[in-house]
């Protein structure tokens, strides 16, 4: 792993409804190259608004977020060329249901990139192939169940060669016996050397994956440090508790 | 016997005597005319407008924050947009046209296109309404996928949304038209010789209400009967590729 940070968030505020909502409190962080950052906590602590965030889906109230660097809140950045390097996977999976897989997998890479179509189908297949998935390339959303269908979310941001990955409660709206084969393409990603930013409350996984986690309450980032440190050792009474209810 | 023949003494005297059946024919022709133009205009400012109101609605919070002069354009079209809205819906279609006709272009001599551009601009109204629902009905999260893999706000509403709007608005699109047909019934307010007209030309004539007007009902009828089938027929094509 290298020092060089990808991302870092400054002061990062959220405020709905004027100021009444906090839904992001100032919040700093930082995602090194290379790392798997796990962000945990409570339903409506802005877990998402904060993953959301950093590739601007949602427009902060105030603070900076730099990505390579470069200030993306700043109004003249190209918020766009930004996002093709930040790859997310939503939570239902939101693949275009009037596309086949391939062509899912294909568009953009294809009209934003300039990858041949040619290239752009190897590249899918090839990914395909790494999940297991190759034989449905033909075949449309509905027909694919949801695990599957959030393995080909993951593809179709992969086929855009990102430097990191956004990841929103990936495997929260899977039955129960589809969240492993989700979670094992996450993995095998992390031991790749992605970096990773992932909301989700499946503990085993931070514990196992995660290079930092991040623990959030009411809009702000209470506990930050390793699986050890937030799951053996928390510190604040807010994780402990958080902590006695989900496991 | 005798029912049937005074029936076909009738319909010779009304629409075959003096060649009043032409007058029919002139009327359907204008009606479908102006239905024809009007849908055209109508389509294209209904686009128009419904991608002024959702590129404003969905980049409202963006542009804000630039505060640049794409914001205010943006801010003063929409708002064109809006009053544009509601005064149509808001009133009657038949003082739409008086007002086009005695006011805008009361210096104009071709009636039939004051009346294309009336009811084009009211249909504009209410196609605008239809492709806006459209847009709104497709899950916010597609729109945010588009977004996330990099696409700009046109690329994710013309590779992303419209695509599956489309289907989605086709039939309500053909049913508005079809509404369009028989709104334009009351061209006849300034002066226009339409289907309707017609009809009642030949009932001041002939004296006779029953079969001039009889006979127009059944021709509107019978052609929105017909493009009500092709509406449903593409409904069912629709549905049947639907994924
Ligand atoms: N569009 C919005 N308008 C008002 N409040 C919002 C909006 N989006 C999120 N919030 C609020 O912000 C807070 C954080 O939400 P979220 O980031 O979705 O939490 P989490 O993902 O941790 O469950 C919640 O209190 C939520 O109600
Ligand atoms: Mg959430």
């Amino acid at each position: 792993m290298s020092d060089k940070k990808i991302i870092r968030v400054e002061h990062l505020k959220k405020y709905y409804k004027g100021d009444k909502i906090k839904a992001l409190d100032d919040i700093s962080i930082d995602v090194t190259e290379g790392e798997v950052v796990v962000i945990i906590g409570p339903s409506g602590s802005g877990k998402s608004t904060l993953l959301r965030s950093l590739n601007l889906l949602e427009i902060p109230t105030d603070g900076d977020i730099y990505v390579d660097d470069v200030a993306i809140t700043d109004p003249k950045v190209n918020i766009n060329k930004h996002r093709q390097k930040m790859g997310m996977v939503f939570q239902h999976f939101n693949l275009f249901p009037n596309m086949t897989i391939l062509r899912n997998l294909t568009i953009a890479p294809m009209k934003l990139l300039g990858v041949s179509k040619a290239d752009a189908e190897g590249k899918a297949m090839e990914l395909l192939e790494r999940v297991g998935l190759a034989d449905r390339a033909g075949a449309y959303p509905d027909q694919l169940s949801g695990g599957q269908k959030q393995r080909i979310a993951i593809v179709r941001a992969l086929c855009m060669n990102p430097e990191i990955m956004l990841f929103d409660e990936p495997t929260s709206a899977l039955d129960p016996e589809m969240v492993g084969e989700v979670l094992d393409v996450m993995k095998e990603l992390a031991s790749d050397g992605m970096s990773m930013v992932v909301v989700t409350h499946e503990m085993g996984f931070a514990r196992e994956v995660a290079d930092k986690v991040i623990f959030m309450d009411e809009g702000q980032l209470i506990e930050e440090g390793t699986p050890e440190e937030i799951f053996d050792h928390p510190k604040s009474e807010r994780l402990q508790s958080f902590l006695q209810k989900v496991i | 016997m005798m029912w049937l023949s005074s029936m076909i003494g009738d319909f010779r005297f009304v629409f075959l005597d003096s060649n009043r059946y032409m007058l029919v024919l002139e009327g359907l022709f204008v009606t479908l005319e102006i239905t024809f133009f009007a849908v055209l205009i109508g389509i294209a400012l209904g686009i128009l407008v419904a991608s002024v109101r959702s590129t404003y609605d969905k980049n409202e919070e963006a542009l804000k924050k630039q505060k640049g002069l794409g914001f205010y354009a943006l801010y003063i079209a929409n708002a064109v947009c809006k009053i544009y809205l509601t005064v149509i819906r808001g009133t009657p279609t038949v003082v739409q046209l008086l007002i086009a006709y005695f006011i805008i272009f009361a210096t104009s001599t071709s009636d039939v296109n004051i009346a294309i551009f009336a009811f084009g601009l009211n249909s504009g109204a209410y196609v605008a309404e239809i492709v806006r629902a459209g847009i709104m009905s497709i899950d916010n999260g597609q729109f945010e996928a588009g977004r996330s893999l990099g696409f700009t706000y046109a690329q994710t509403m013309w590779y992303v949304i419209i695509p599956q709007m489309i289907k989605n608005v086709l039939p309500a699109l053909c049913n508005e038209f079809i509404v369009l047909i028989k709104e334009t019934s009351i061209a006849g307010y300034i002066g226009i010789m339409d289907l309707t007209k017609a009809g009642d030309l030949i009932r001041g004539r002939t004296f006779s209400a029953f079969l001039p007007l009889l006979g127009v009902a059944a021709i509107y009828l019978v052609l929105i009967l017909m493009l009500t089938y092709m509406v449903e027929k593409l409904e069912r094509r629709l549905r049947v590729n639907e994924r």
